[in-house]
């Protein structure tokens, strides 16, 4: 940017002659940029996660693990259990809606507060202040992991079911109003400012034409939210948060294997139906309304939830969405009522007191034992395991993910009837792997990485190499569905038309389906990467290490100095890993531009777009 | 520049307002990006004026548009709705005063996917309650008035499609109709005709024509001929100045072809 001003001024049109015009050169460079950056990255975790002294594998530990596979088809299906099971599955669905619906009513007031596009004017000074002050809350707000809110709000309001709502709340809630607020600003064309300039009131305008406009998105966006609350409910079950999460985390420590499967199959069903809903819901949604797709720097999944919603030819009906808000409603009460929780807790005097306690430890940091250096290796063992847990996610991805893409309706031929149990009969082998690498990634991304790092450390010692397994395992299970997701929207069209121009399919494959994909991959994975950072507390406090055991550590002995410390190094690393991926990710775009819109109305509008 | 002497002609209408104009640019310069989209541009437009705006593209009559509906602040210069400077007003009355004013942008600002009747009640947000505006968007209930605007351009049948589902000359019409709910004292249109047949066009000019209470309206061409009908004065815009400013009884061809010439 800066080489810019000193640049002679150019007409637009010769300005953007030379932004386009690239020399090999320059892609020379990058290109080598890139690999050695990458390589060096690598490398340095590597050496971070290997280098200890003593060895990585626990060998010991290995036959646990046998047990545990062993007992694969031998799950405990007693009618006890299996009511047990039950109940613990209504527990994590009713948390999870409650999470969501506070998390969207957070959203939805956040979003409007912070979004320019329900301001026509400029806002006044005092408003400008607090919603700069409101995004700064946001920000830190959603930079803390769920699970890292629940271990301080535990500390606060003890065991209540109030803390789990809370720590969904909270960060989700952030997260949401910031998204929303993107939403809005993004609602294509002026008709809010337009209705404003009309004369319509504030309110009535922000109801006849924003809300209107986002709807598709905004709903879209709220599911998505409910997806992630469910995992994030079983993951909260480490911290005595009852359902699933916390059975699993029960069974697994006393070796109950039977049940761990049960368990595990319970939750399979579980998110495989929520996500199925999800979806129906997200792709009705995305038939409909004008808002652009938001592309929330700090939201991997949240582009994917957009970008999922695939619209190529279902009529725009609302079935879906009607009946989802029709149950919804009544669902959400009875979900609240049997979370058990209540808002008295809020008002209690000790929890008055306990939280001034709490803020005023946390506004005084102080350094681990170890000083400054011990805080320096959990911040390069952080990045270390997150970089490690993304090159295994993304290796797991390249694997299944084109399992796990439906092959697109233009690759199909032209099929007359007789020809129709061949093609079964040849499409048959293709749909089970299909199945199978889908059932892979989502027991990949049900099973909490929590869980994942309990096994881990069955194998590993305690260290990087544990978390970036455990992490790499959870991160795989969402980037390979966001990426096959991503892959069966790739324009197809070119190549069709390379091979009816005479190219060998393949070739034409390479050419004009591989790079688009490819470049699918990298972005989401600079998204996941940017969550993965957030996400290395959760392993950390299993006892990996980084950041995420400081924080599981200093919250078991109460010592909330350190705790404030570690809270602060984790934001720092994530706002500097954000500012970077967003550069790169810029750097990425600058070679492509997105696919030209038609001019009129394109049924696919609202969520597709290229990256 | 090329030796084009802006043609300005006395009678082109400023001869007419007595009253305050309606509209009025003084000195007003618009940049955008390195350029001028509107340079030093002074216009009057007087009450009941029917103005065609011509101009070949990037001439700044959307830019100029804009102004006087006001979506765009000059960056420099006055922009004054009925006498008065809106860059010196409250909020508040700014809004009174462009609620008086009604627009009709090239992308027409609907709202894609709610339901016809919604867009055009949309119209008269300004006149009703919040709480009627309320209950009318939840019960989807159609009221005369939004029957008979929809009857005037001719789309009776629509007012249960979603809106995203029309094609582009029907939403233009939707768009015609909630500027008739609006019940404004002047309209602006920017290229109302470019993607309608000739009979079409002049029905839609028509009709805009009627939608301003006082008759005043300012709408940007791509044909030149249709300025001959029912405009009384006709301005021409080239690369950001005022180029032309006459009666339409005296556009020439060689006046347009010059208009619209290449640099
Ligand atoms: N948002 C913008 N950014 C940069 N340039 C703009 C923008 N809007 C308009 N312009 C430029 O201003 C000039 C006038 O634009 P416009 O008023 O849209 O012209 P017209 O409507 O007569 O075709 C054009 O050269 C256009 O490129
Ligand atoms: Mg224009």
């Amino acid at each position: 940017m800066t080489g810019l001003l000193d640049a002679p001024r150019l007409s637009p049109a010769a300005g953007r002659h030379v932004r386009l015009g690239v020399t090999r050169a320059a892609v020379l460079r990058r290109r080598g940029t890139t690999v050695a950056v990458l390589a060096a990255v690598l490398v340095l975790a590597a050496w971070r996660a290997f280098g200890a002294p003593g060895g990585v594998i626990n060998t010991g530990g290995a036959a646990l693990l046998d047990d545990l596979l062993a007992r694969a088809l031998s799950p405990r299906l007693d009618a006890e259990f299996l009511l047990l099971v039950a109940r613990a599955t209504a527990t994590t669905l009713a948390f999870a809606a409650v999470g969501a619906a506070g998390a969207l009513l957070v959203g939805l007031l956040g979003g409007l507060a912070l979004s320019d596009a329900a301001w026509s004017r400029r806002p006044p000074l005092p408003v400008r202040l607090v919603r700069t002050a409101l995004r700064g809350v946001l920000v830190a707000a959603r930079s803390v992991h769920e699970l890292v809110w629940a271990l301080l709000l535990v500390g606060v309001l003890g065991l209540d079911p109030l803390v789990a709502v809370l720590a969904l709340v909270v960060p989700f809630g952030a997260q949401t109003a910031q998204v929303y607020a993107e939403t809005f600003d993004g609602v294509r064309g002026g008709a809010h400012a337009a209705l404003r300039r009309a004369g319509a009131p504030r309110t009535a305008a922000i109801l006849y034409a924003l809300v209107p406009g986002a709807s598709p998105l905004l709903l879209s966006y709220a599911f998505y939210r409910f997806e992630c609350s469910l995992r994030s409910t079983v993951l909260l079950g480490l911290v005595g948060v009852g359902g699933l999460g916390q059975e699993l985390v029960v069974s697994l420590q006393s070796r109950n294997w039977e049940e761990v499967w049960t368990l595990v199959l319970a939750l399979l069903v579980l998110s495989a139906l929520v996500e199925a809903w999800s979806a129906r819901v997200r792709r009705e949604a995305g038939s409909l309304g004008d808002a652009r797709p938001v592309v929330a720097a700090a939201d991997a999944e949240g582009v994917g939830a957009l970008a999922a919603g695939r619209a190529d030819s279902a009529p725009p009906t609302r079935t879906w969405t009607r009946w989802s808000v029709l149950v919804g409603l009544p669902g959400l009460a009875v979900a609240w009522w049997w979370t058990g929780a209540s808002l008295e807790g809020l008002t209690d005097s000790l929890t008055w007191q306990l939280t001034q306690e709490l803020v005023a430890d946390l506004l005084r940091p102080a350094l681990p034992d170890g000083g400054g250096s011990v805080l320096l290796l959990a911040v390069l063992d952080t990045l270390a395991i997150a970089v490690l847990a993304m090159a295994v996610a993304v290796l797991l991805t390249v694997v299944l993910a084109p399992w796990a893409a439906a092959p697109t309706a233009s690759a199909a031929g032209p099929r007359d009837r007789s020809g129709r149990t061949r093609d079964i009969v040849r499409a048959a082998p293709r749909a089970a792997a299909r199945l199978v690498s889908r059932t892979v990634l989502l027991g990949l991304r049900s099973v909490p990485p929590t869980i994942w790092a309990i096994l881990a450390l069955f194998v590993f010692f305690p260290g990087v190499v544990p978390g970036a397994v455990a992490l790499g395992l959870y991160a795989a299970g969402i980037l390979g569905r966001l990426v096959a997701e991503a892959w069966e929207s790739v324009d197809r069209r070119p190549r069709d038309a390379l091979v009816r121009a005479g190219v060998a399919p393949w070739r034409a494959g390479l050419l004009a389906v591989v790079p688009p994909s490819v470049q699918q991959l990298t972005t989401y994975t600079m998204y996941r990467f940017e969550v993965c950072v957030r996400d290395t507390a959760v392993v950390g406090v299993v006892g990996a290490a980084g950041l995420g055991r400081l924080l599981g550590e200093g919250l078991a002995a109460f010592r909330y100095p350190v705790v404030a410390t570690a809270l602060l190094a984790s934001f720092a690393v994530s706002v500097a890993v954000e500012l970077t991926s967003r550069r790169v990710r810029r750097g990425l775009s600058g070679n492509l531009r997105p696919r030209a819109r038609p001019f009129r109305r394109a049924p696919a509008r609202t969520t597709r777009f290229s990256v | 520049m090329s030796g084009l002497r802006p043609v300005v002609d006395g009678t082109g209408g400023s001869a007419l307002c007595r009253s305050a104009p309606v509209f009025e640019l003084r000195g007003v310069t618009v940049v955008r990006g390195t350029h001028r989209a509107l340079d030093e541009v002074d216009l009057v437009v007087g009450p009941g004026e029917r103005v065609a705006l011509l101009g070949p593209s990037g001439a700044g009559k959307s830019t100029l548009l804009a102004l006087l509906s006001g979506a765009t602040d000059p960056d420099t210069g006055a922009v004054l709705l009925f006498g008065e400077d809106l860059a010196r007003l409250a909020h508040r009355r700014r809004r009174e005063l462009t609620a008086r004013v009604g627009a009709l942008t090239q992308d027409l600002d609907l709202v894609e996917h709610v339901r016809v009747l919604h867009n055009v009640a949309a119209g008269r947000l300004g006149r009703i309650g919040l709480g009627p505006a309320l209950l009318r968007l939840l019960t989807a209930r159609a009221d005369d008035e939004v029957r008979e605007v929809l009857a005037r351009v001719d789309l009776p049948w629509a007012l249960h499609a979603r809106t995203q589902h029309l094609s582009g000359g029907e939403r233009q019409r939707v768009a015609v109709a909630r500027l008739l709910l609006q019940r404004a004292e002047a309209v602006l249109a920017d290229e109302p005709a470019s993607s309608l047949d000739p009979t079409t066009a002049r029905d839609v000019l028509e009709l805009l024509r009627g939608s301003a209470t006082t008759g005043t309206t300012v709408v940007s061409l791509h044909q030149p001929s249709a300025a001959r009908h029912t405009f009384t004065r006709v301005v021409g815009l080239r690369r950001g100045r005022v180029a032309l400013d006459l009666p339409p009884g005296r556009l020439t061809d060689d006046l347009l072809d010059d208009l619209y010439a290449r640099a």
